[in-house]
This record gives structure tokens, C-alpha cells and sequence, in this order.
């Protein structure tokens, strides 16, 4: 019999039943469907954070004041405002695992040009800050050591903010008023969205020193850094240079818990996310497993019924010379054609639903980008195709064992 | 009507052996219960027979054909094909056996419910390993002209008459040209009309060189065989022979 025959043979047998077909398939569509649906989003999520990643630099660092808790225990903040000074920085600054260090205080109050008003988190930080934070403008420039010497009034806008005040006219050069103070505006930032789910367009960024003299702070809200390469070694560095200048006992067991001071990076956040992958996959490949277990046993059963249905067919093939090969392939390609089949309609499904959560998400996040993961449909197809074989192997070898007469006997 | 390469004339006496049978028996265990059906069956069928095994219900005449047509074991004595013995072949032989030597046809049909007529009789073709696939369609096609079904060709089978059903079961039957067709009360579920319609198909078969072996329990059935055995309690009571007298009455009208 020609391979041909068999294929012919078993796509007949379920098209034939199209209802039942559809049904017994259910459960290998939903499972491959919901495979390749999660594994999808979960691609595009990742995107989503490691370009943000990406876009802050791996080597970037930040310093806040204060300590979120024992590792592992509760998470209440202990904040500290007056933790990191400016001399601190200047320390940091020593240390040859740090290329650039930018002090940053955060000034209260919004924004204004004529009538319209903005909401904007105003930020003094160094020149640094835009190295250290990737900043790239539109139209103008950053503020420089001259501004900062000077105490300039002059502010960078976020790309949001632009739009508020100007509506898409020119802002550089403009007057406007933050915290109740004249600044000129010197630049325009490229609009970037959001950054860890939160927004950075609305930032204004002025010169440390006018910061400092508009609150009158004497020490940092939160340091930015780069770091060289090692990212590790800059991390362990600036720790241990802190704890040394704040006078900071380490516990024994070499815990955070006494810092008054807490290191984050981006390179940090990218290995949390490759364990939180992992944990996914294992998560996602467990309910395929088990949904296409479930629908395995579906299948097996409908094939058991099939071939009780069929046995006078059955014996009519053997008594017209077919071999017992013939039969069992037939009955195990049909029954990997309803798997197969079924898997195809799942990652169409999947798919598609991922297509349409996509499009959706898009509008309220630019950075989620449509994608699927060929590697989990490839691995959804071989599990199907595997589902049907050894689903199908029982039906077949009862089918293939009747004898002929007794199954063309059979009522 | 698809020519064959079996001899053509008509004095199967004394031609080559086809089917011979010593002392075989038959028994159906079910558990540790024995049922014997056939007792000592000793039989020789030539090549160009046909021949009608008669009996009442329950006299193993249907079972004695399954045996004959390898769809069944007998469970002693000797069956050889060819002068091969039958117990000595393994399943891909009698597969191979059934896909190329032998046909059947069957008193319910047994025809594909929701295939065509084409498909139908096309059945066998799938499963012959020397016909090739590029013949299958001609063969097909020849074999549904020799039974004048040609104008139904894409009829699904359950939308046929009994007679057509059992036209379509007897192109099934010869699409492979096998050596020998058997036919288990072929008219047993039609009307008389349609009964000789599919007896008068048997007989060309028959003329044109195959060898046909049918059970009925009918007189006016059997009577279109040459030879008529007869079961009784699954012993062979009577064997005659009419082919003689056939061909003597034809001779003689050709003197005439």
C-alpha cells in the first residue's frame, strides 16, 4: 500500500466526521493554542523589558537613600532622605569601576507658559545625568559645566511636557515658569515612552546647583552611574565604599540589612528577568504537557470508538488483502492527522489572538511589539504529532489484530 | 470484461489442481468448549471449476468457503493452494494471498457506505503490491463496464439498489483478476430479478476463465454451477459432477 493511500485513506475517515473531528480535536487546539499564545506575549513582554534595558545601559546603576528591608522579608521602606551626600559622589566619582556619577535632587512644583500648566517631575542633576540616563535631544542642547557653575535658570523639557505648554511651536528659547521660577528653555528631549512602565517624557531637567538653591538640599535624592564592564565589580565596589564612609557594620551573614543605601542596575533587573523566563517556560511547557495529555486521551477514546465503528470496513480491507501494516498505519496516521490538524488550528488560533492582543496593547504601550516564539510552535507540532502516535498505537494494534471474518461478522 | 491469462476453454476436468483439501476439519473453541462445524473434508478443485457448495443452515458451508478463501483457519488435517499448505503461511502471505489469488463476494455487500461506486471497487487496487497506482483508474473502470455499472460510476454505494450493490461487490470481486471468486449467497438478500442478473454476471466471469465457488442454499441458484457439493452436519454427502453431461448436451446440439 502507497503512502499515498494511507494519507488518502485517513483524511477521508476524518473529514468524513467533521463535528466529531472538530471535537475530539478541542483539546490538542486549546492546549497548542494556549502554548503558543503565552509564549508569544511572553516574547513580546521580554522585548518590551529588555529594550528597556537596553535603552537604560547595562552599565547603568542608581543609588537611592534608605533600605527596603531584610532580603526576603517584609518590604516596608526605611527611608533615610538624608543618607547620600554630595561628597559621596565625589567618592563614587574616585572609584576606576565608575565612569561618570550624576547626584540627582528632585524639585516640586509644575510648570507653566502663559496660561497652560504642566504636571512635570523636575529633575537637578549634573551634566552626567544625560550620559548616564541616554538622553538624546530634538531640538537644542543639554545644560553644561557653565550653566552649573553659574546656577543658570535654564531647563531641558521632556518631549511631553513640550507638547503640553507648546503644542508642537518651537520651545527653545522660550520663558517659562517652574516652581514659580523664570527658566529659558535650552532643549527638547526625543520622546522615548515608557521605561519600565513608567513615563519618562515628562521629565525637566535643570542645572545640581539651581536645584540646590531652589530647596536648599544638602544631600542627593538618588545617585545615576555607569559603571565599567563588570557591572558585578562596580556594584560590590560602590557598596563597600558606602558602608565604609557611612560607618555601616555588615551583619555576619553579609546581608543588606544595616545599608542605609540601596544599589540597583539595569543588568540586575535583565538576570531577574531571565529566571522569571525560565520559570514561565517550565510553567507553560508543564500545561501543554498536561493539556495535551487530556487531549491525547480524548483522542485515543474517539479512535477506540472509530475503529469499533469501522470493524466490518476493517474486515473487509483484510479480506481484500490488506496486511496488518496497512491497517495500523492507517489508523495511526488518521489518528496523527486529527493531532496534527488540530495542533495547525491551535498555533492558527494562538496566532491569532496574540495578533489581535497585540494591536490592542500597542496602543496603549508602543514598545509591546507582536511576536510569537517559532521554537514552542515547532516543539507544540512535535508534541502533537508524538500525542497522536501514542495515542493512536492501541487503536491501531486492536485494529490491525481482527480477525477478518469475525469482523465482518461483527454487528 | 477484463481478459484473463487462466486458461480459457472449458474442460476443467483434468485440468491443474487449484484447491485440495485432505481430512480438514474445523473446529470453533469458545473457552474450553469445543464446537466442530467440519468434519474430514476432502476435496479437489480444479482451475475453471464452478462450482456450488449447498446445504441447510448450520452445515458449515459458509465456513468451509471462508477457509477455502483464506479469510478463515481450519484447525486440522490439510489445506493447499497451489499445492502450497495454508498453515504454513504467515499473515503478509495470506494477505498477499487474498490481495492477489482470491475474491470475495458477500451476501450483505459489504461495500464502503459513504464511497463512490469508483472508490468502492477501486478498494482492492490499494492493497495489490504488483498492479501499479497509474492502472489502478483503467483496471477500475473496465472492471464497473463488465457489470454495467459504468453510468453509476459516482453514485455513493447506499444510494444503489441490492442488485447494484451486489454488481458493484462482483466488479470489487474481479477488478484484481483473481483466480478464484467466491461468492457467500450472493442473491440471498435480492429479488429474483436482480439474483439472475448477478448469477448471469458470475457465469461470464466463469466462461471467461475464472474460477467461481459459491454457496446457497438455493436449487435454482446452484443450478448455474457445473459441480454441486453438498454439506450436511459438516460432512460432504453428495459431489456431482454435471460439467459431462454439459458438454456432451452442447456438443450435441452443435452436431445438430
Amino acid at each position: 500500500m502507497l503512502l499515498r493511500d494511507l494519507f488518502s485513506t485517513a483524511s477521508k475517515a476524518v473529514t468524513v466526521n467533521r463535528m466529531r473531528s472538530l471535537l475530539t480535536m478541542l483539546g490538542i487546539i486549546i492546549g497548542v493554542g494556549a502554548v503558543v499564545l503565552m509564549t508569544g506575549v511572553g516574547k513580546s513582554i521580554e522585548g518590551v523589558i529588555l529594550g528597556q534595558i537596553d535603552f537604560m545601559g547595562p552599565k547603568t546603576m542608581a543609588i537611592f537613600p534608605g533600605n527596603d528591608g531584610p532580603e526576603g522579608g517584609s518590604t516596608t521602606m526605611r527611608p533615610d532622605f538624608d543618607a547620600l551626600t554630595f561628597d559621596d559622589a565625589e567618592a563614587i566619582d574616585e572609584l576606576t569601576t565608575v565612569t561618570s556619577i550624576a547626584p540627582v535632587v528632585f524639585v516640586p512644583g509644575d510648570a507653566r507658559y502663559g496660561r497652560e500648566k504642566a504636571d512635570p517631575r523636575i529633575i537637578g542633576s549634573s551634566p552626567e545625568y544625560y550620559l548616564n540616563q541616554n538622553i538624546e535631544t530634538s531640538k537644542g542642547r543639554f545644560h553644561d559645566a557653565k550653566d552649573e557653575e553659574s546656577s543658570n535658570y535654564v531647563a531641558v523639557i521632556g518631549s511631553e511636557i513640550a507638547d503640553d505648554l507648546f503644542f508642537g511651536r518651537s520651545a527653545v528659547g522660550k520663558r517659562i515658569e517652574l516652581a514659580d521660577r523664570k527658566f529659558t528653555v535650552i532643549g527638547v528631549l526625543k520622546p522615548v515612552g515608557m521605561v519600565f512602565f513608567q513615563n519618562i517624557d515628562d521629565r525637566i531637567i535643570i542645572p545640581l546647583s539651581t536645584a540646590v538653591n531652589m530647596t536648599g538640599r544638602s544631600h542627593a535624592d538618588m545617585f545615576t552611574l555607569q559603571s565599567t564592564n563588570g557591572f558585578e565589580i562596580a556594584f560590590a565596589d560602590v557598596r563597600a565604599l558606602l558602608r565604609q564612609r557611612h560607618g555601616i557594620t555588615v551583619p555576619e551573614d553579609g546581608s543588606t540589612d544595616n545599608d542605609d543605601f540601596l544599589v540597583r542596575s539595569a543588568a540586575q533587573a535583565e538576570q531577574i528577568l531571565g529566571t522569571v523566563s525560565i520559570s514561565l517556560t517550565v510553567f507553560i511547557t508543564m500545561i501543554a504537557g498536561i493539556s495535551l495529555f487530556v487531549g491525547g486521551i480524548g483522542i485515543m477514546n474517539i479512535m477506540l470508538v472509530s475503529v469499533t465503528e469501522r470493524t466490518r470496513e476493517i474486515g473487509l480491507r483484510k479480506a481484500v488483502g490488506a496486511k496488518r501494516r496497512d491497517i495500523l498505519l492507517q489508523i495511526l496516521i488518521e489518528s496523527v492527522f486529527l493531532t496534527l490538524l488540530g495542533g495547525l488550528i491551535g498555533i492558527a488560533i494562538g496566532i491569532g489572538i496574540d495578533f489581535l492582543l497585540a494591536k490592542t496593547i500597542e496602543k496603549f504601550l508602543a514598545e509591546y511589539q507582536f511576536a510569537i516564539s517559532i521554537g514552542a510552535i515547532f516543539l507544540a507540532l512535535a508534541m502533537a504529532t508524538i500525542t497522536g502516535i501514542a495515542f493512536g498505537i492501541y487503536p491501531a494494534r486492536k485494529a490491525s489484530k481482527l480477525h477478518p471474518i469475525e469482523a465482518l461478522r461483527y454487528e | 470484461m477484463p481478459s484473463t491469462n487462466h486458461s480459457n476453454g472449458l474442460n476443467g476436468n483434468g485440468n491443474s489442481t487449484l484447491i485440495e483439501t485432505r481430512k480438514l476439519c474445523k473446529s470453533y473453541f469458545n473457552d474450553e468448549l469445543e464446537t466442530p462445524v467440519l468434519f474430514d473434508i476432502d476435496l479437489t478443485i480444479n482451475k475453471n471449476e464452478f462450482i456450488a457448495i449447498m446445504g441447510p443452515s448450520g452445515s458449515g458451508k459458509s465456513t468451509l468457503m471462508h477457509i477455502l478463501g483464506f479469510l478463515d483457519h481450519h484447525t486440522g488435517g490439510e489445506y493447499l493452494f497451489h499445492g502450497k499448505h495454508a498453515q504454513e503461511m504467515d499473515e503478509d502471505t495470506l494477505a498477499k494471498v487474498r490481495a492477489t489469488r482470491v475474491s470475495f463476494v458477500f451476501q450483505a455487500f459489504n461495500l464502503l457506505p459513504r464511497a463512490s461506486v469508483l472508490q468502492n471497487v477501486m478498494l482492492p487496487l490499494i492493497y495489490h503490491p504488483t498492479i501499479p497506482a497509474s492502472e489502478r483508474l483503467e483496471r477500475t473502470k473496465k472492471a464497473i463496464e463488465a457489470v454495467d455499472l459504468t453510468d453509476h460510476s459516482d453514485y455513493l454505494s447506499n444510494q444503489l439498489s441490492g442488485g447494484q450493490k451486489q454488481r458493484v461487490a462482483i466488479a470489487r470481486a474481479l477488478v484484481t483478476e483473481p483466480e478464484v471468486i467466491f461468492a457467500d449467497e450472493p442473491t440471498g438478500n435480492l429479488d429474483s430479478t436482480s439474483g439472475i442478473q448477478v448469477m448471469q454476471a458470475l457465469q461470464e466471469l466463469h466462461s471467461n476463465g475464472h474460477t467461481i465457488i459459491l454457496v446457497t442454499h438455493e436449487q435454482a441458484t446452484a443450478d448455474h454451477a457445473d459441480r454441486i457439493i453438498e454439506l450436511f452436519d459438516g460432512r460432504i454427502t453428495k459431489d456431482t459432477n454435471k460439467f459431462k453431461t454439459r458438454k456432451a448436451k452442447r456438443e450435441n446440439s452443435l452436431k445438430k
